[in-house]
């Protein structure tokens, strides 16, 4: 096939040619090399279920990504409608009434004593609930606390596999060939390092307008660094591996070594790293919202829940602890799931 | 070796340069000027430019800024503290928060190495999900709701620290921001110690050490621990610069006069010279801390040094 | 004793004028002076100052801020200072005098004051400080208070570089006698002579302080009431002490002030409430906590918020009907009561209420129904113009962007906006852009923006700081908004004949505010308040919304 544009590629060494036949970038190269087989995965999944902790967290994650999905439709509430006459009502919900918690009373400590009231009661709302309380617009706080984590979810998980293409790439180019094109790519890395990401963040949203979209983007632009590092590092451990000499020697192009052969083999750290990037995304989302460059009012995140809940956070509690407790449950969870996957990826997977 | 450090220095003062040179165009595109935008004439913004040399062009400004600097001499504020040299402002709030941070990171090393141990010694029990738990747990709120937190339990309703930063009292007052910002710390040193232990508690010499009949606490200690200590050392360094600049909103919170307020602050009033300042000095620790990191561990473990002489 | 002490602090309390809430006055004072000193024990203790923004600068020329201008006041005094009203009276100067033609005003200076290093105040000393403020090498961003303001002769020309510092309209006749000489003839010009940038500085010791000069106690002096003793640029605490030297220092009752910079609002409550701060400022959510507590007190800011329609740009905006129905649609005490919760007081005038003082002592925007054929809360009206506006348009629906800041009240208060809108005015979509203030700013001057939520604070005391901004060809004139009647009346306010019989100025002021009410050229909002706590034995503060916004000179501490 394509023995006759190779005829003069390797010069009389004494070997007949008919002996070897160059493959080039052909289907079949692939067959064998992989380890990552089959019955790898399997073990994996194995060792995966093995670990409690993990599964626990697998499960959190389960559960409150479908809230996020399901969670606002619950109720007759949108999570922008205001209604200031129900403003800063206590939790309240129907079937613990009775018990005594969550009938809508809360008690406000002021400078001059605490004193208990209800607000259902003070504005005769007999058969209103809101769940979680209503915030100071007089909107649903279980229905925003829902939204915002579908909004927080969304740009961590988009951030993070973005992150992983971009970040990946740029490690496996930036290992494979070495030499002077890593030196050049590290040093890029380095210099967008070396900026503050707050000033990164701030110039970006003047570019773009704010929203979900530049949130995904100023996060990409500032995590894909500890991806690439990862991906480098791996692609310095396997490059001179015997896989990848043979399929070098079978005459491979750079691009299909990277992308086919060494990729398959280093896919376990990846997703651990995506793991352990979607809190981190969450987190940063969070910081941004604090400091007023989050996501465009009256849309709400997780990040700007709670900021908007810390400036009652002596006053109305309850208003910042839904987001809080959602958010630290995504944290743990990811965290724990993470955790599981790298130990039954790799037991010894270091982290970078 | 020396070839190989003077290469290494060469690279990290030309990366340097490069990111002051990215900051100065950054600092361009930033909307408004440093000045009051919605008073100022365009007349009295033009002569403000020129006595801060901010109508040249930014080539210019580049260099006559690389110039000064090599004489110790930033430049002034322009906003948040008029005319005041930067070098003057940084001197005296960058102690404080390299005081704070390595607190900080104290504190997180000292309790993560110890949840790592214990993760590692019994791992796969419940002891080992507790232990993750706690660490995780810090780093899953927000460090302002943390920060705040901390502050109205043990500063508020116990009264057993000050609210607030002060400076005849910096130890007392410096223990709630630190424990604040440690959490990070606290959470990577736990993972990482457990890790490590693990890998070292499975190789051959713990093995050979065991066989030799050594057991328990000092097997831990004396071998286990002791070589596992060399890897979290090296990921320490860059936590305590990340935690000099992590600690922006700790900062605000507890009122700390420190580098990080100065640049949520700098960068929200265009205040360029404070802004290119301590961004690069930021950078600059970053860069020195690995390089030096990455030299040290040459000269501990050869194999590296070799490895990376030739790429 | 402590008994009494509460009960006058009580009293004390119950008869301060509170801003928003129907008080008549603005400046509001704590205590009236007399009961205080004549009864109360006096402390020599220190009264704790929280701040929310660390000090930019010290240097009276150079500083901008409201913190700066506190701190700079309570150690620099001028010739002039603000009593508890607001009114200027005599500080430096003994006495003044103008001519006629209200362009020379000659000011007698005491001669018992001193600054801190010994040397007596002079008026070369305020001849040295005027010029810097105007020259060109100095650059103070104030410098438009000697020109456009206060029309000092040749103030603008100097600023422009055409002409030398020493050409100032400013002579200093002997060592105690100042004559300034105007352009035109200013109604307003004793107030101005209490804002710093009008302040004295001492040339010999400005010159051995060098670039240093304004940056730690060593390089500052004081003629004032206090002597800074502990500070560095930008800190986050500092500290004043009585200057016992000072001419007036038998009406000083503290012993210093006591600084503290906190940026989170809940942090500054728990100081207080452990008794670490006197006073505080509290944000609109912390009111809910305080709001019957004895010692809270809503205090007149002196900003306007208004949306700014940008009629230039905006097809749609440039339908006076559109705008009417927008402005009729704002429910703005909702807007102060449910959501700021501060005091903010609901505004209906151009001109915000409580600052500025007519020549009959009446407040300008004193009658907050004066535009309510044009400006008020009417849900029908708003329809109805609505529904002309639209069909005048020829669209069924309409959306537009409004551009806020990244702060937390503006986002509050456009959401609320927002919420109002869109119920009202069936078919509009209000989309929110925040952008950080810089960015706001900018956008809002290139004209780049269909509707932008901004505010302005006075610079003095004179509906003027207000009116002259819808001047064409203003930068703060967002909207490019053009009428050659509205730039006629000010023109003649400004400099012509008029400037100089009060009464008559008064009216025509009122008749320019009428033009922009009646075109709808801005739809103003509200008037903001600061929330603050002071400690029930402290008396005296008094709160000012220009210039000078807290005066710690008369205030006492009791123990």
């Amino acid at each position: 096939m394509a023995d006759i544009a190779n005829e003069n590629k390797y010069p009389d060494d004494g070997y007949s040619q008919d002996l070897f036949v160059l493959k080039e970038d052909a289907a079949d190269i692939t067959i064998d090399e992989n380890f990552a087989s089959q019955s790898f995965w399997k073990e994996v999944r194995a060792q995966f279920l093995k670990k409690k902790s993990a599964v626990f967290g697998l499960i959190a994650i389960i559960i409150i990504t479908l809230l996020a999905i399901f969670g606002p439709g619950m109720n007759s509430y949108s999570y922008s409608d205001q209604d200031l006459s129900q403003k800063n009502l206590a939790p309240r919900v129907a079937w613990l009434e009775g018990l005594g918690i969550f009938d809508g009373s809360e008690t406000i400590s002021t400078t001059s004593g605490s004193k208990t009231t209800n607000g259902y009661e003070d504005s005769g709302l007999s058969d209103v609930y809101y769940w979680f309380g209503s915030d100071t617009f007089g909107r649903d706080i279980w229905t925003r606390t829902w939204s915002g984590a579908r909004v927080s979810l969304i740009i961590a998980v988009a951030a993070a596999l973005i992150d992983m293409i971009i970040g990946m790439s740029y490690g496996l180019i930036s290992g494979f060939f070495g030499g002077k094109v890593d030196m050049v790519m590290q040093r890029i890395l380095e210099v967008s390092n070396g900026i503050p990401r707050l000033v990164i963040v701030t110039l970006l949203l003047l570019v773009l307008s704010p929203g979900i979209l530049t949130i995904v983007f100023a996060l990409m632009l500032t995590e894909w660094i500890g991806m690439s590092r990862i991906a480098r590092a791996e692609m310095l451990k396997l490059k001179e591996r015997e896989f990848v000499l043979a399929s070098r020697t079978l005459g491979a192009g750079s691009f299909f070594i990277i992308f086919k052969e060494v990729l398959p083999n280093i896919i376990g750290p990846i997703i651990t790293q995506v793991m352990f990037s979607i809190p981190t995304a969450i987190f940063t989302e969070a910081f941004l919202s604090f400091v007023g460059l989050g996501i465009p009012v009256p849309q709400c995140s997780l990040g700007s829940l709670i900021s908007e809940g810390f400036n009652s956070f002596t006053t109305h509690p309850y208003q910042i602890v839904p987001p809080i407790i959602v958010m630290a449950l995504l944290m743990l969870s990811f965290n724990l799931v993470a955790d599981g996957l790298r130990e039954a990826l790799d037991p010894k997977f270091k982290e970078m | 070796m020396r070839k190989y450090v003077l290469k290494r220095v060469l690279t990290a003062v030309f990366t340097l340069l490069v990111i002051l040179l990215v900051l100065f165009i950054l600092m361009q595109l930033m909307p408004g000027s440093p000045f009051n935008d919605e008073k100022l004439t365009d007349d009295q913004l033009q002569l403000l430019y020129e006595k801060y040399g901010l109508d040249k062009p930014i080539i210019v400004q580049f260099f006559n800024y690389v110039k000064n600097m090599f004489t110790g001499d930033f430049g002034v504020s322009y906003k948040i503290s008029k005319n005041t040299p930067i070098a003057q402002l940084i001197a005296s709030r960058l102690p404080i928060s390299i005081g704070i941070g390595f607190m900080a990171v104290f504190i997180g090393a000292l309790i993560g190495l110890i949840l790592g141990i214990v993760a590692a010694i019994w791992h796969d029990t419940i002891l080992d999900t507790i232990a993750t738990i706690i660490s995780v747990i810090g780093v899953s709120v927000p460090s302002y709701v943390f920060a705040l937190a901390l502050s109205f339990e043990f500063g508020f309703t116990l009264g057993w620290f000050p609210m607030l930063y002060s400076n005849s009292a910096q130890l007392s007052s410096s223990i709630l921001p630190s424990v604040s910002l440690s959490m990070f710390t606290m959470a990577s040193i736990a993972r990482f110690t457990r890790s490590e232990m693990m890998e070292v508690m499975d190789s051959e010499y713990m093995l050979l050490a065991e066989s030799k009949g050594l057991s328990g606490r000092a097997l831990i200690l004396r071998h286990a621990l002791r070589n596992a200590l060399i890897p979290i050392v090296t990921v320490l360094a860059p936590l305590i610069v990340d935690l000099m600049t992590g600690s922006l909103v700790v900062e605000k919170i507890f009122s700390i006069p420190g580098v990080g307020s100065l640049l949520v602050n700098a960068i929200q009033s265009n205040d360029y010279n404070v802004v290119i300042s301590l961004s690069f000095i930021y950078s600059a620790m970053y860069i020195v801390i690995m390089l030096v990191v990455d030299i040290l561990y040459g000269i501990i473990d050869p194999r590296i040094r070799l490895a990376k002489e030739d790429g | 004793m402590k008994k009494r002490l509460l009960s006058i602090a009580l009293a004390a309390a119950m008869t301060v004028t509170l801003f928003g809430c129907g008080g008549t006055s603005s400046d509001t004072t704590t205590s009236s002076g007399d009961s205080s000193s004549s009864s109360a024990s006096v402390s020599s203790s220190d009264l704790n100052i929280m701040l929310e923004t660390a000090v930019e600068s010290l240097d009276p020329q150079e500083a901008t801020d409201g913190t700066s201008f506190e701190v700079i006041a309570d150690f620099t005094d001028g010739l002039m200072q603000m009593d508890e009203d607001g009114q200027a009276v005599e500080a430096i100067a003994e006495s003044y005098e103008s001519s006629d033609d209200g362009l020379t005003w000659t000011f007698h200076l005491r001669e018992d004051a001193t600054w801190s290093n010994g040397e007596p105040v002079t008026a070369a000393d305020f001849v040295f400080g005027w010029q810097r403020a105007v020259d060109p090498d100095v650059a103070s961003e104030y410098s438009y208070m000697l020109s456009d303001i206060g029309q000092i002769k040749n103030a603008a020309e100097i600023i422009e570089g055409n002409v030398d510092k020493s050409e100032l309209g400013v002579t200093a006749e002997d060592d105690y006698t100042l004559v300034v000489e105007l352009e035109a003839p200013v109604s307003y010009f004793l107030s101005l002579m209490y804002f710093p940038t009008f302040y004295p500085v001492n040339e010999a010791f400005f010159n051995e302080c060098g670039d240093s000069y304004a940056t730690s106690p060593d390089t500052l002096l004081s003629n004032g009431a206090f002597v800074i003793d502990d500070y560095e640029p930008a800190a986050t605490a500092f500290h004043l002490t009585k200057n016992d030297d000072y001419y007036d220092a038998d009406t000083v009752q503290l012993s210093g002030l006591n600084y503290q910079v906190i940026q989170d609002s809940q942090q500054a409550l728990m100081s207080y409430q452990s008794g670490d701060l006197d006073m505080t400022l509290v944000n609109g959510d912390q009111v809910e906590q305080v709001q019957d507590d004895d010692e809270y007190l809503a205090v007149g800011a002196g900003y306007l918020w208004y949306v700014a329609p940008n009629m230039d740009a905006v097809e749609e905006l440039a339908n006076e009907n559109i705008r009417f129905a927008m402005t009729y649609a704002i429910n703005r005490d909702s807007i102060c009561e449910d959501v700021l919760k501060d005091g903010s007081a609901p505004t209906y005038t151009a001109v915000p209420p409580e600052f500025a003082t007519g020549p009959d002592g009446s407040d300008f925007s004193a009658d907050q129904t004066m535009f309510a054929d044009v400006c008020s809360y009417d849900a029908d009206k708003a329809a109805e113009a609505w529904e002309k506006g639209l069909s005048e348009l020829g669209v069924t629906s309409l959306e537009f962007d409004m551009i806020v800041d990244s702060d937390d009240a503006p986002q509050k208060v456009a959401q609320v906006l927002k919420e109002q809108w869109e119920t009202a005015l069936p078919g509009l979509t209000v989309n929110l852009v925040v952008e950080p203030k810089k960015q706001r700013v900018q956008d809002m001057q290139d004209g780049n923006f269909e509707l932008g939520l901004t505010r302005w604070g006075p610079d003095y005391a004179d509906p003027m700081t207000y009116l002259g901004m819808w001047v064409t060809g203003n930068n703060n004139n967002y909207g490019l908004w053009s009428n050659s009647e509205y730039d006629a009346i000010i023109e003649e306010c400004t400099t012509g004949e008029i400037a100089q019989d009060e009464e008559a100025r008064w009216q025509k002021l009122y008749d320019a505010e009428q033009i922009v009410m009646d075109e709808a050229v801005i739809f103003p909002l509200y008037t903001q308040c600061n929330a603050e706590m002071i400690s029930s034995n402290v008396t005296g503060v008094e709160f000012h919304p220009v210039a000078l916004n807290r005066v710690y000179k008369r205030a006492v501490k009791s123990e």
